[in-house]
C-alpha cells in the first residue's frame, strides 16, 4: 500500500517536473541523452530537489528497473565508513540490469562523513568507478574534502524562490482538489522557508483539519506539529527551573535520539523570541556557538547543553 | 590459592547451602535421559560450582565443563559438548556431569545462537546437565529456565562463612582474631570465596590476623564504593581530596563519568553552583572526546580531575543534607528500552526508505507531521500503518516516544 505522504507523492518523476533549478537539470539531461553521467556532487539547501534530482536521473537512465540499479544510503544512518564501504561493494560486484554500464550510489547527507571517512569513500570511489557512479548529497559543499570535489561534477542548487514553492503548492492543490485562500497559500511559503517537503508536510496535516484550508489553520498546524520542547526547555531555564529544564532535554536526546546538532540549531533560531535583555541575546549566541563547536569537535551533546542550559538558569538568577 | 587449596572435596564440606543440596541430590538421583536439567542460581561466591564438582566426585561421574570465559557460540558449544553428551563413553563405564557455568554471561552478539546451542543439549543429553547462573531472571534465559529445575543457593551466612575462615586459619597456623574474621565475612556479604580471597591477603606473611589490618584491603562492593566517592566529590572542600576520591572506585572512569553528572543536580542547588558543575563537567567531557577519537590516554588524567576536583570546587559551600545518590539514568535507559527501540528503530528505518532520507530527517521533519495527522485523522493512521506493515500498537509506541 502506498504510504500516502505527500511529500512523497509529489516527489517530482522526471527531470522536467523538477522546481526550478533549471541550471542543473539543462547540463543533467545531456549526460543522460549520452547515457554517461560523472560522479556527482549535488549541495544545496534542505527541500530544494536533490535526493529527488538523483532519483530522477535513475528513472530517466533505467526505467522501470531503476530500483535495482540503484543504491541509496545515508551517511547518517550508517554508523562508520566501513557499513558503507561493505554495502557499495556488494552492490559493485553485481552488474547492472538492462544493458547499462554502470550502475548508481546515491549517498546522501554525505557531510555527514568525517574528514577520515571521506578520504576512505574517496579510495572506494576510485576502485569502483569502472562500474558504479557515486551521487553524493550535502548541504554544504566545504564540509566536502577537496579531493572528492575534484573528482565530482559539482552542482550547486539554488534556494527556491516564493514563485517556485508557490509552483509546488499549486500542483498539490491541484492533485487533491483542495480549496485554500491566498493568506494561507502566503503562511506555508512564509513557514516553509523555502522548503519543499515541509510545504507539502504543513499542507497535508492542515487539509485534515477541514474542507477550506485557511491561514488559522496553517499556523495551528505549524505549532502543534513543531514540537516546542526547545522552547519549553529554555523558558524553564529562563526561571531557573533548572531540573524542569534537562528533563526535556533529556527526553530529546536520551528518549528520542535526537541529534545534538538539530537540538543546538533550534535553540540559536529561538534565540531572539526570548524574553530576554537584547544583549543577552548576543552574549546567549556566543553561548550557543561555543556548545556547537564543542559537539562537532566530538564532545557529548548531552554534557554540553546541560551546560548551557545550567549557565542560562544561573545568568537568570544574577540578573534577579 | 586459598580459594583452590581449601575447596570442599566433598558435599559435605560445602558450607551452608543444606536444602539446595539435598534439592540437587534428589534432582539427581530422579535424572534420567529427558529430564529437565539444573540451574544452580545465587549471588556469586557462594558454592554452586563448587558443589556440582563435589557432587561429580562423590559420584564417580567425569565432569564435562564449559564457563562464561570460553566463547560460547553455537558451533562451540556444539563442538566442545555435542559429542560428549550424546556419546556414551567406549572406554570404560563412568559416567559424565555436564556442566555449563556462569549461563548470564552469554552475550547476545558474541554468542550468538548459544541459548538455541545449550537448549538443544539439555534435550539431548544422555547425562545429567546442571547450569549455572547469577540472574536466572535474564530474559534471554526464558527458553533455558523453562528446561531447568531451579534450585538456589543463598547468600552464605556470616556465621557459617567464619566457621570456615577459621579452620582455614587453623590448617594454616594463623591466630585470628575472632573479630576480624566476622569484619572479613561481613564485608564479603555472603560470598566465601571473595572472605577467603581476602582472609589470604590479609594473611600472606604474617602469622596474626586483627582488625586493624583489615584497612589494606580493596573494597569488592561496587556501589557501596561509588555512593562513598561520590560523597567525597560533592562534600569535601579540597580539591586533591575530590580527586582522590574516586580512584580506589572499581570502575570505568567513563562510568563514574556518568554517576556525577547524574548526581550533581541531586547535591547541588544554587543555580550557579549547578552552573559552574556542569562547565566543569563539559570541560571534561571534551578531554573524554579527545582520549576517544584520538586514543589519546594521557588526556584522561584531565578529564577525571575536571570531572572530579572540577566539579567539587564549583559548590560556594559544602551542602549540608544527606542526599540520595541516583544509577545514571542514561547508562540503564538504553538497556530496559532495548526491546523497544529496536522496534523503533525498524520502524524509522522503513519510514526511511520509503521516504529516500535519513532517520534522522524522519525524526525532525516528518514524524511531527505524520503523527499530528495520525490523531487527527483514523484512515491515515490505518493506511500509514498498513503501509508500514505495523500494528496500532506500533503506531502508539512511535507516538509515546515522539508525540
Amino acid at each position: 500500500m502506498s504510504l500516502e505522504v505527500w511529500a512523497e507523492k509529489y516527489r517530482p518523476k522526471t527531470l522536467d517536473e523538477i522546481i526550478n533549478q533549471r541550471h542543473v537539470v539543462a547540463r543533467v539531461k545531456v549526460y543522460v541523452e549520452e547515457k554517461n553521467i560523472p560522479h556527482m556532487l549535488f549541495a544545496g539547501p534542505p527541500g530544494t530537489g536533490k535526493t529527488t534530482m538523483a532519483l530522477c536521473i535513475a528513472r530517466e537512465l533505467y526505467g522501470d528497473q531503476w530500483r535495482a540499479n540503484v543504491l541509496e544510503t545515508n551517511a547518517s544512518d550508517e554508523r562508520g565508513i566501513d557499513v558503507i564501504r561493505g554495502k557499495i561493494k556488494d552492490f559493485a560486484r553485481t552488474i547492472a540490469l538492462g544493458g547499462a554500464e554502470y550502475r548508481i550510489v546515491i549517498l546522501d547527507e554525505a557531510d555527514a562523513l568525517t574528514a577520515d571517512a571521506q578520504h576512505a569513500l574517496r579510495r572506494t570511489m576510485e576502485t569502483y568507478s569502472a562500474t558504479v557512479r557515486f551521487i553524493l548529497i550535502c548541504n554544504y559543499s566545504s564540509k566536502i574534502i577537496p579531493p572528492i570535489q575534484s573528482r565530482t561534477a559539482v552542482f550547486r542548487f539554488k534556494a527556491l524562490s516564493e514563485d517556485d514553492v508557490r509552483e509546488f503548492i499549486q500542483r498539490i492543490v491541484k492533485g487533491e482538489k483542495l480549496k485554500i485562500d491566498e493568506a494561507a497559500v502566503k503562511a506555508v511559503i512564509y513557514l516553509c522557508e523555502g522548503d519543499l517537503r515541509r510545504a507539502a508536510n504543513l499542507l497535508q496535516a492542515a487539509a485534515a483539519l477541514g474542507d477550506k484550508i485557511t491561514e488559522e489553520m496553517i499556523y495551528e498546524v505549524a505549532s502543534q506539529a513543531r514540537p516546542d520542547d526547545v522552547k519549553r526547555m529554555l523558558e524553564n531555564a529562563l526561571k531557573g527551573k533548572f531540573k524542569e529544564a534537562r528533563e526535556i532535554l533529556y527526553k530529546m536526546l536520551v528518549m528520542q535520539g535526537l541529534a545534538g546538532e538539530d537540538v543546538v540549531r533550534e535553540i540559536h533560531r529561538q534565540i531572539y523570541a526570548l524574553n530576554i535583555p537584547e544583549k543577552a541575546k548576543v552574549e546567549l549566541v556566543e553561548a550557543v556557538g561555543e556548545c556547537d563547536f564543542r559537539i562537532s569537535e566530538g564532545a557529548d551533546a548531552l554534557i554540553q547543553l546541560e551546560a548551557l542550559l545550567a549557565r542560562i538558569a544561573a545568568s537568570k538568577a544574577k540578573a534577579g | 590459592m586459598w580459594t583452590v587449596k581449601y575447596k570442599p572435596r566433598s558435599l559435605k564440606e560445602v558450607a551452608d547451602q543444606t536444602e539446595a543440596k539435598t534439592r540437587l541430590l534428589k534432582w539427581f538421583e530422579a535424572w534420567k535421559p529427558g529430564s529437565k536439567a539444573a540451574l544452580l542460581y545465587g549471588p556469586p561466591g557462594n558454592g554452586k560450582t563448587c558443589t556440582v564438582e563435589a557432587l561429580a566426585r562423590e559420584k564417580g561421574l567425569d565432569l564435562l565443563e564449559t564457563n562464561a570465559s570460553d566463547v560460547r557460540s553455537e558451533e562451540r558449544i556444539e563442538h566442545f559438548l555435542g559429542r560428549g553428551v550424546r556419546e556414551t563413553s567406549l572406554l570404560g563405564t563412568r559416567g559424565k556431569l555436564i556442566l555449563i557455568d556462569e549461563i548470564d554471561g552469554l552475550q547476545a552478539q558474541s554468542d550468538r545462537g548459544g541459548v538455541r546451542a545449550i537448549v538443544k543439549i539439555i534435550r539431548e543429553s544422555v547425562f545429567p546437565v546442571v547450569l549455572t547462573a547469577n540472574d536466572p531472571w535474564d530474559r534471554k534465559l526464558y527458553e533455558i529456565r523453562s528446561l531447568c529445575e531451579l534450585i538456589e543457593f543463598k547468600k552464605v551466612p556470616v556465621r557459617d562463612a567464619v566457621k570456615r575462615l577459621a579452620e582455614i586459619c587453623q590448617r594454616e597456623g594463623v591466630k585470628a582474631d575472632p573479630q576480624a574474621l566476622k569484619a572479613i565475612a561481613k564485608r564479603n556479604q555472603g560470598d566465601l570465596r571473595g572472605a577467603i580471597l581476602d582472609l589470604e591477603t590479609l594473611a600472606r606473611g604474617r602469622k596474626q590476623i586483627t582488625l586493624r589490618d583489615l584497612e589494606i584491603l580493596g573494597k569488592r562492593e561496587r556501589e557501596a564504593d561509588i555512593f562513598e566517592a561520590l560523597r567525597g566529590v560533592f562534600k569535601s572542600r579540597s580539591a586533591l581530596s575530590a580527586k582522590l576520591s574516586v580512584i580506589n572506585v572499581d570502575m570505568d572512569p567513563d562510568e563514574v563519568f556518568w554517576w556525577i553528572e547524574q548526581n550533581i543536580v541531586n547535591e547541588y542547588e544554587r543555580l550557579e553552583d549547578l552552573a559552574e558543575a556542569y562547565e566543569a563537567l563539559a570541560k571534561a567531557d571534551l578531554f573524554r572526546s579527545r582520549v576517544i577519537r584520538r586514543q589519546n590516554w594521557r588526556m584522561q588524567a584531565y578529564m577525571m580531575d575536571l570531572m572530579t576536583a572540577g566539579v567539587s570546587q564549583a559548590k560556594r559551600e559544602p551542602y549540608r543534607k544527606f542526599t540520595r545518590y541516583q544509577r545514571p539514568e542514561r547508562l540503564s535507559f538504553f538497556s530496559k528500552t532495548m526491546a523497544e527501540r529496536e522496534r523503533l528503530n525498524s520502524l524509522l528505518g522503513r519510514l526511511a526508505s520509503r521516504l529516500h532520507c535519513s532517520t534522522r530527517k524522519v525524526k525532525t521533519e516528518f514524524l511531527p507531521y505524520l503523527l499530528y495527522l495520525a490523531q487527527q485523522d483514523e484512515r491515515f493512521a490505518r493506511r500509514l500503518a498498513s503501509a508500514l506493515e505495523a500494528s496500532k500498537e506500533d503506531l502508539k509506541m512511535l507516538a509515546s516516544f515522539y508525540g
